[in-house]
């Protein structure tokens, strides 16, 4: 099983974004797409953005609780990546609970994703935020030493 | 028809996209994966969508080369591989390097048949 710290080291502080400016689903999958595009020099940024939202046509994956978790495979990214945005007004991601999105976790792979390791990160992500506590400090987090203490510590 | 990001591209970037669709349509159609993910939250009840938005991206493709995509299916899972250092990431065959500099054309790999992707 992957370690609090195996998947904290899929967080970069590049891709952690504390301040979304973006208020609808759309442009906050675009605000964290150009990021991971900036960071790992990808240039069909299209791809990534066109995939994310036939996934979120195929069911939203804002699960509730203020929390949003868009993902899914395309070939136009070379490893698994790994996004964070917070939102403190909150974005409209048509989740599930009908309440605004304060944290969403972006994890994009490769279809040459071994063992499905995407599945297995957005498991362990999702195990994180089904407490409550560790939920409330995720949605607090205002740096990223604090994001990756709290995905460290929550010692699954 | 819905305005597709990769329409004024090229052709190679709409089979990438088309791969993209049918590799979320098997796992939304795979009874483990869709468990996996209904015991995460997750709903995947829109199929009927994504599967249109499949037909619509098809007609954006040239027969000849959706013929090319459906026939390297009957063969392979992964359609369409990225070229990494010059190797065929499918066969890990070597990539004539001229093929880079291909702009706007579809090239297969010539040992195994894949379509190629230059990230």
């Amino acid at each position: 099983m992957m370690t609090s710290q195996e998947l904290a080291s899929y967080f970069r502080e590049s891709l952690c974004i504390f301040d979304l400016k973006a208020t609808t689903k759309r442009e906050a999958l675009a605000e964290m797409v150009e990021a991971v595009c900036a960071e790992y020099e990808i240039k069909d940024r299209g791809l990534i953005l066109e995939m994310l939202l036939n996934r979120e046509s195929l069911g939203s994956t804002a699960i509730g609780k203020g929390v949003a978790f868009p993902h899914g495979r395309t070939l136009a990214v070379r490893d698994l990546s790994i996004a964070f945005a917070r939102s403190a007004r909150g974005v409209d991601f048509d989740s599930t609970d009908k309440k605004p999105t304060h944290a969403v976790f972006l994890i994009i792979a490769p279809p040459q994703d071994r063992d499905n390791l995407y599945l297995q990160v957005l498991g362990r992500i999702v195990d994180l935020i089904k407490d409550d506590a560790s939920r409330e400090r995720v949605q607090a987090a205002s740096n990223y030493a604090e994001l990756k203490s709290i995905i460290e510590g929550q010692g699954l | 028809m819905t305005d597709h990001p990769a329409r004024k591209q090229d052709q190679a970037k709409l089979l990438v996209a088309l791969q993209d669709l049918d590799h979320m349509i098997r796992d939304a159609e795979d009874a483990k994966t869709a468990a996996k993910m209904q015991e995460m939250g997750f709903t995947m009840d829109g199929i009927a969508e994504i599967k249109k938005a499949r037909v619509e991206l098809t007609e954006h493709i040239k027969p000849q080369l959706l013929n090319r995509y459906q026939r390297v299916s009957q063969n392979y899972e992964r359609i369409v591989v990225p070229v990494v250092k010059d190797l065929c990431t499918g066969c890990f065959a070597k990539v004539a390097t001229s093929f880079r500099y291909e702009k706007t054309a579809v090239v297969t790999c010539e040992s195994c048949g894949r379509i190629l992707y230059f990230t």
